[in-house]
């Protein structure tokens, strides 16, 4: 699949947001540590940037972005209008939330409770607009919403302990915590990889219905290239694929990892979020440039 | 009613003249325009709702060329339908003809995604998705001489290998296809239940040779036949 | 169909109006209906009344729209300025007027001096009919259209064995036929009828048996294909032949009745007049009459003619009929399947099993019509009996050197299985079939201000019709009917710049072209014609003085004219399809159309038809003038209406007499264009049931036929399965002919090795010379069905299916030579060398590559960028075909064509093949970007045609929010 950078910008940044309001609306329900009103409002604030960032880069990515507000239409059945209509929201209820930050409301549980619930719905329903099509395997896996909920609460995660850090807060438990989040998420993306592995069952002899014989593409019907080829087709050299795997795994976990065991505080931990989010950019564009659509069986792929 | 196309791999020849057709009537239809750019510079691309792909079936000597048009199947259960979030498209419940809205679409190209088969298209200047109609345009519209209330490509196909029909219709000219040429889906475990049907290339039957009218030449010289 | 359920009006249809005419997409020419509004196209769609295509429509077809809106549309006469250089493409624009007064003057100064000097020749059009008969009034011979390197190979083999042909004088029987071989054919000018044909045949469940070294296309629904070698079809034929004669599988009635097998040939070797059919007295041919047991004339009744034997007439002459010459050349070892494998790559016991299988069709499933019907001697017969096997070929044939000889053994094929004419078989269109040889022999004499006394093209029928000068040089500038392709019954055009540039035979002075793109796709070793389109003389003067060219795009060859003469678009003009010319005929129906205007030009563009008849009213060519030499015709239209070739017979069959009455013959009829307007525009005659087949010996067919002036008598016509008219060259080869004979060797020696009055196969000339170790592939081009040559680059719609082509190769040769797939190699002939892309594919043969036809283009021609793939990818592979033969194989170089009709050998090539070097890639050679022609705006990035804003089909608010089922079922 082609790799809109919008959509890479959107799912990696928002996720960030959604996982660092996750934190702090659970510190909030669970009351773990005891944080000042304005370091909860500036948590709050950077949270919904993240999220607004992403959201608005996630527009960016329409041919037709006047009718975007019709995506609120189809809740019912299509997960990319859920995500739409959850995203907004959240606003919201995140406004009340920060009301109830502010004004110290007794109702601050619920609202807490509410923009915790939602962040990991929204995630999760996002994940699922693509763990949805049967048309792309890599997609189409338990493993990708978990994976996009793991990638938020990590993301999420790293920039809530940098800034209770930075707002002098003991993190060294939450610091173990994370290490053993960031290492089940790692591992769960191998499992990712080596699931794929195996080649997919879906073959051009089904995609043309001509069972146990040898088919190739002769012509695709047009010579120069179509939507399809530019939204299908996508191919890189394994070898850059292999090197951005590296690449990936290093940015997304090894460093992150070996900053919360060894020298978790304020400035490398901001430095390790930054890492962290180019990794996952990385592993967003891994995501679609690794997923192989069925159309690709149409232009002489054998198998996906 | 289940509306859909009967397409015969074993006529067709590849010659493209359904794709133009199609072109042609719906760049003027109910979702045009179908956008061209750089019609006439490098890398010439366009909207198109119906493509024909040449596949090599086999190996040599005993290859088998197939030509295979490939525009919207109007799936029975039509992802491209269900994650749509504008509500642009959509799956009519009067005849099954899967359609897009022109006025709610906002061309994120998830329903793109969702089709298996390569049915749908942006097209690049109005930046909504493009794909088959079935021509609902023609087979309505009760001022076209009836004979013509036939979508575009199937009017037009030079060899007559695409039929139009409803499949609930056990009568149907194409029901009866599906089922006298078993008429196959394509990519049926993804469970789409595409309505339309490819049907195979037959299996010629072995010839009988020969069968001697007058033996050698020699031994008939000269008969006598009267001119 | 279904009722309408609440649904918009889509079509605004008061708005819209309907207008018939022909396409011209193609040489096909359906019908077409074309929807109009706001003054312009809303849809072109197939007439299904029409008698060619029924309704349906091409790609081609389909994409009229972006045809009429090509930014290459040429839009007033230009000028190359005069400090410019061919090519240069630097051009002023003119006004009509200045570009005519340009035009007479220097022809009436050729018409008044030396007519010959003008060279007119035209492509791919089909008004030769108006054209030939221009030129005739002009007074020059060099006058020919694209047959020449196109396929008169098969319209003259068909001509000279049966009086019809392949191409589009003759078709299957469609409806009946149960047994149908097709021999090299990629797609054709019968383009939907063939489609339409091939659905038929295959829903009857017909055997479709395809001989084509690809499998594409049509060969792709083939129930088997044959992956021949190219240039062997005539070994396979005559071992299919060979092996029908040893089982005795032919049909001996047929043969006795309606062909010359049972005439008697004199059998005399090394002497003068040798096989040359013996003749009675009055000239008439003789057979021996078994009931009599005596010599009598082949054309008298209610004899009983042996087919084979040996006789000594009563003068003593040695004879035997052309039958036992025919049996004892086939019956030869060299024929048999066995040794016909070895050279043609299909296994013996295909061929054997393919010729019984027609054979059991063609006898044990033959077809009888009840139909009363009389024959040539005017008896009534009470049937027609079919034989439902048939066949089509064209260029896979006709585009070799051994085309002609080729094409008469499937012939051959045809009539030993008496499948020709008759129901199932192939049948003939009218006004096919002709006598055999058509008695029009090629015109004569270059007298200044004089027209010719017949058309220049006709058919040599003897060493005499030849036009040669005194000292037996060609007469022609293409050399046509000279001793280097004596039977080139449509010129060659293919030889026409190379020839004039040289001065061989002589230097001309204006060269003019219609619709033919000679100076890329249309000629071979294209980057060695552009040079010689740019050559100079010693005084610096171009060797082809004044290059003018009649077109309606800015092609390749107008950037090396003189003068472009801006043309319309096919929607935009006046136009006849006569049965003069190449009629669009159903074997059942006698037919011709017109073209009417559905759009009116918006550029300073005349229809040619327009400006020939003002032309030959300006040069004051008799027919076109009055006793006071003022001009007869208003205009074309006019000239339709009143001209008159004979008495009655004009340019339109349909609706003549003053009252529109008459069919096929009559007065002219000043309403004759409002009368076509009103059918649609076209005219079809059908023919009763009783003349449509075995019309060369059927009388009433053959009645009517004089009565239209198809043919000159109601003779039977005898089918020639032997030709003397070969014999006859062949024995001027020999030194047997008392007529004129070749002086040079070479020419000799080709007479005799190819003039075989019966079917003959030899090797490509060009092959016969090259050495197959150091050029091991054939390499050959197809006609892609989307695109015609060149003309439809240029159109935004079907360039997006096609706008590069690749070289395609069998997967596993090119796996074996280290060519990966899409890897670039360098193709390499003996005249020269390309870069290309290479494409893997299975259904090829294996010593066979081939490309698409005529995708490359020259940078910024064609309205088109000057990066586009097609110029920088695509590739044309006519830079590696050489027009002349290799130097050894004469002292004087020949041209690369078929030795007896002249035919160019497009398919003779024969090509090695490298892998390119690493970074080597885009195709080679290129050639600088043309300039963009005055007034040309740039091509749009984005093109978004409608002709009509859409009604979209909305969805209510209320189904969007309340339907929970996406699917069909299960509704709101
Ligand atoms: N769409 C479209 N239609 C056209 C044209 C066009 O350009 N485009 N051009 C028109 C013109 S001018 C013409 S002349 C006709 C020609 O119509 P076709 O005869 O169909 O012309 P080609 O494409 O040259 O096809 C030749 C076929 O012969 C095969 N072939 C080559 N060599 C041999 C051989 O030695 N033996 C056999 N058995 N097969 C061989 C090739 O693979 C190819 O399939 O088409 C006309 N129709
Ligand atoms: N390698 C290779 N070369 C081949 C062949 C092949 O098979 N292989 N085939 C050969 C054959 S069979 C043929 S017939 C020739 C084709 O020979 P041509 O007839 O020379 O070829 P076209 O490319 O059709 O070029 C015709 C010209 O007509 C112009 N034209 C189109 N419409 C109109 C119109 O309405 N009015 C006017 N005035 N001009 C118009 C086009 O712009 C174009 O410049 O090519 C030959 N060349
Ligand atoms: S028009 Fe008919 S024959 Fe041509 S590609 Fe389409 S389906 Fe096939
Ligand atoms: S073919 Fe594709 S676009 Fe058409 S209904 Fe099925 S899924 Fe939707
Ligand atoms: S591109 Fe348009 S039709 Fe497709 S899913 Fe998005 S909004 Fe719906
Ligand atoms: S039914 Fe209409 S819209 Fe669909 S492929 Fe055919 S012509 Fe195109
Ligand atoms: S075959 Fe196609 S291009 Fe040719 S005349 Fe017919 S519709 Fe037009
Ligand atoms: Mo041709």
């Amino acid at each position: 699949m082609h790799p809109a950078f919008s959509v890479l910008i959107f799912t990696v940044t928002a996720g960030a947001g959604y996982g660092l309001l996750g934190w702090l609306s659970a510190n909030e329900v669970f009351g773990f540590w005891l944080l000042s009103v304005p370091t909860k409002l500036v948590i709050g604030v950077i949270a919904m940037v993240l999220i607004s960032i992403g959201l608005v880069a996630s527009t960016q990515h329409l041919a037709n972005p006047k009718n975007a507000w019709r995506s609120f239409s189809r809740w019912r059945s299509s997960w990319l209008s859920r995500e739409a209509v959850l995203a907004i929201m959240l606003y919201p209820i995140a406004a009340l939330y920060a009301a109830a930050i502010y004004f110290t409301w007794s109702s601050i549980i619920l609202w807490a409770g509410l923009c915790l619930l939602l962040s990991l719905a929204i995630v999760f329903v996002t994940a699922m607009i693509y763990a949805s099509l049967k048309t792309i395997r890599q997609w189409h896996h338990p493993l990708v919403p978990t994976l996009y909920l793991l990638f938020a609460t990590i993301s999420g995660g790293l920039a809530w302990a940098w800034l209770l850090a930075w707002n002098g807060v003991d993190i060294s438990a939450l610091a173990n915590v994370l290490a053993v989040l960031v290492a089940f998420t790692a591992l769960l993306k191998l499992g990712y990889f080596i699931c794929f592995k195996v080649p997919g069952t879906i073959d051009i002899q089904s995609a043309t219905g001509f069972s146990n014989q040898k088919v190739s593409i002769l012509d695709a019907g047009h010579s120069a290239p179509s939507f399809l080829n530019n939204e299908f087709m996508y191919d890189v050299a394994q070898t850059k694929l292999v090197r951005m795997r590296w690449m990936m795994m290093l940015a997304t976990f090894a460093v992150p990892l070996c900053t919360l065991c060894w020298v978790p505080d304020a400035n490398t931990l901001f430095g390790a979020f930054v890492v962290m989010m180019a990794g996952l950019l990385a592993e967003r564009w891994l995501f679609f440039a690794e997923a192989r659509h069925v159309v690709r069986l149409l232009h002489g792929q054998q198998r996906v | 009613m289940k509306l859909g196309l009967a397409i015969d791999l074993d006529t067709c020849v590849g010659c493209h003249a359904c794709a133009t057709a199609c072109k042609q009537w719906n760049t003027s239809g109910t979702i045009g325009p179908l956008t061209d750019t750089r019609p006439y510079g490098k890398d010439p691309n366009g909207a198109w709702l119906n493509r024909i792909r040449t596949f090599e079936v086999g190996v040599s000597p005993d290859s088998k060329t197939v030509n295979m048009p490939l525009s919207c199947m109007h799936c029975d259960d039509a992802a491209c339908v269900t994650v749509c979030p504008t509500g642009a498209s959509y799956k009519r419940s009067e005849d099954g003809i899967v359609l897009i809205d022109q006025s709610r679409c906002m061309g994120c190209n998830l329903c793109a995604w969702a089709c298996p088969y390569g049915a749908r298209e942006l097209d690049p200047g109005s930046g909504t998705m493009k794909k088959c109609t079935l021509c609902v345009d023609r087979i309505y519209d009760q001022q076209l001489p009836e004979s013509e209330r036939q979508p575009a490509c199937v009017i037009t196909c030079p060899t007559q290998s695409r039929v139009f029909g409803d499949f609930d219709d056990p009568e149907s000219d194409v029901s009866k296809l599906q089922r006298e040429r078993d008429g196959q889906p394509l990519m049926p475990e993804l469970g789409y239940n595409p309505v339309n049907t490819y049907l195979p290339p037959r299996e010629s039957a072995p010839r009988p040779q020969g069968g001697s009218v007058l033996g050698t030449v020699k031994k008939i010289v000269n008969r006598i036949i009267h001119r | 169909m279904p009722n309408a359920s609440a649904l918009p009006q889509f079509e605004d249809h008061q708005n819209q109006e309907h207008k018939y005419t022909t396409c011209y997409m193609c040489a096909c020419r359906c019908g077409i209906k074309v929807t109009l509004e706001n003054d312009q196209i809303r849809f072109i769609q197939g007439n299904p009344n029409h008698p060619v295509n029924k309704g349906v429509l091409c790609a081609k077809g389909n994409s009229g729209i972006m045809k009429q809106l090509s930014p290459a549309k040429l839009r007033q006469p230009l000028l190359r300025k005069p400090e410019s250089e061919r090519g240069a493409a630097e051009f002023e624009e003119i006004s009509w007027d200045r570009a005519l007064d340009i035009l007479t003057t220097r022809l009436a100064n050729i018409r008044a001096t030396d007519p010959k000097r003008l060279a007119y020749f035209t492509g791919r059009d089909q008004m030769q009919a108006l054209t030939g008969l221009w030129a005739t009034q002009f007074g020059t011979y060099n006058w020919a259209a694209h047959g020449g390197f196109c396929s008169v190979n098969m319209a003259a083999a068909g001509l000279y064995t049966m009086g019809h042909a392949f191409w589009e004088f003759g078709d299957p029987d469609w409806d009946n036929t149960k047994y149908f071989v097709m021999w090299g054919v990629a797609e054709d000018h019968a383009s939907n009828p063939i489609k339409l044909g091939l659905k038929k045949l295959k829903e009857r469940g017909a055997k479709f048996v395809a001989v084509n070294p690809v499998r594409t296309g049509y060969q792709a629904i083939a129930d088997e294909w044959l992956a021949i070698k190219p240039g062997t079809d005539g070994i396979l034929a005559m071992a299919m032949i060979h092996v029908l004669l040893r089982d005795g599988q032919i049909d001996d009635e047929f043969l006795i009745r309606y062909t010359n097998a049972p005439q008697l040939v004199v059998n005399t070797p090394g002497q003068v007049g040798d096989g040359l059919l013996w003749r009675d007295k009055d000239g008439g041919t003789q057979v021996y009459d078994q009931l009599t047991e005596q010599f009598v004339s082949a054309a008298s009744v209610d004899t009983a003619p042996a087919l084979l034997g040996d006789y000594t007439t009563p003068d003593g002459v040695s004879v035997r009929t052309a039958f036992s010459i025919l049996y004892d050349k086939y019956m030869d070892p060299q024929y048999c399947p066995e040794a016909a494998a070895l050279e043609c790559g299909i296994e013996a016991a295909t061929i054997e099993r393919i010729a019984l299988e027609m054979a059991h069709v063609a006898f044990q499933e033959s077809i009888t019509l009840d139909i009363e019907w009389t024959d040539w001697a005017g008896r009534k017969q009470q049937q027609f009996i079919g034989r439902p096997v048939s066949m089509h070929a064209m260029r896979g044939v006709s585009a070799h050197s051994n085309g002609f000889q080729t094409c008469r053994a499937l012939h051959l094929l045809q009539v030993l299985l008496g499948t020709i004419d008759c129901p199932g078989g192939h049948l003939a269109k009218p006004p096919f079939p002709k006598h055999i040889v058509p008695p029009i022999k090629p015109a004569k004499g270059n007298i200044p201000n004089t027209p010719l006394e017949s058309a220049p093209l006709g058919f040599p029928n003897c060493p005499e019709d030849l036009l040669l000068d005194e000292q037996g040089q060609p007469q022609r500038i293409d050399k046509a009917y000279s001793w280097d392709a004596p039977i080139a019954a449509h010129g060659l055009m293919h030889m026409v710049i190379s020839n004039a540039v040289a001065g061989d035979p002589y230097p001309i002075d204006t060269l003019m072209l219609f619709m033919a793109n000679m100076a890329w796709n249309s000629s071979m070793n294209t980057a060695a014609t552009m040079d010689m389109l740019r050559a100079k003389d010693a005084e610096g003067n171009y060797k082809i003085p004044f290059i003018v060219t009649c077109d309606a795009f800015n092609s390749e060859t107008v950037a090396f004219s003189d003068l472009v003469l801006p043309d319309t678009t096919y929607l935009e003009r006046y136009d006849t399809i006569s049965m003069l010319d190449r009629p669009i005929s159903e074997p059942d129906a006698a037919c011709d159309s017109i073209r009417m205007p559905v759009l009116a030009a918006d550029r300073d563009v005349r229809s040619w038809q327009e400006v020939m008849v003002e032309l030959a009213g300006r040069l004051k060519f008799p027919a076109f003038t009055d006793q006071e030499g003022k001009p007869k015709f208003q205009d074309y239209k006019d000239f339709i209406i009143n001209f008159e070739r004979a008495p009655g017979i004009g340019f339109l069959a349909g609706w003549r007499g003053e009252k529109g009455d008459q069919q096929l013959r009559g007065a002219p009829n000043p309403k004759q264009w409002e009368a076509y307007e009103d059918n649609e525009c076209f005219f079809k005659y059908e023919l009763a049931p009783n003349q449509r087949y075995m019309r060369h010996a059927n009388l009433d067919y053959l009645q009517l036929a004089k009565e239209a002036a198809w043919v000159g008598s109601t003779e039977q016509i005898v089918i020639e399965i032997y030709s003397e008219t070969l014999q006859k060259f062949r024995l001027a080869g020999q030194g047997l002919y008392a007529g004129p004979q070749p002086t040079e060797e070479h020419h000799k020696q080709r007479l005799i090795r190819y003039f075989d009055p019966l079917p003959c196969y030899y090797r490509p000339l060009e092959q016969q010379t090259e050495d197959a170790q150091e050029y091991p592939f054939f390499a050959i081009t197809q006609r892609p069905m989307f695109m015609y040559h060149s003309w439809d680059s240029q159109n935004a719609w079907l360039r997006q299916i096609m706008s590069q082509n690749y070289l395609y190769m069998h997967r596993q040769t090119a796996l074996n030579m280290g060519i990966a797939d899409f890897a670039w190699a360098w193709v390499e002939s003996r005249s020269g060398k390309i870069r290309v892309q290479v494409k893997h594919m299975e259904g090829v043969n294996p010593n066979t590559v081939w490309t698409w036809n005529a995708i490359g283009k020259q940078g910024g021609a064609w309205g088109l960028s000057q990066d586009t793939n097609e110029a920088k990818q695509g590739f044309l592979l006519n830079h590696l075909i050489n027009e002349l033969l290799p130097e050894d194989t004469a002292e004087q170089r020949i041209t690369n064509s078929d030795p007896i009709t002249g035919q160019a050998a497009w398919y003779d090539l024969r090509v090695k093949i490298t892998a390119a070097a690493a970074g080597e890639e885009g195709s080679w050679p290129q050639f600088a970007p043309l300039k963009p022609l005055p007034g040309f705006t740039s091509a749009p990035i984005q093109q978004a045609y409608a002709s009509h804003p859409n009604i979209n089909l909305k969805r209510s608010w209320a189904d969007v929010l309340g339907r929970s089922s996406t699917t069909g079922k299960g509704g709101k």
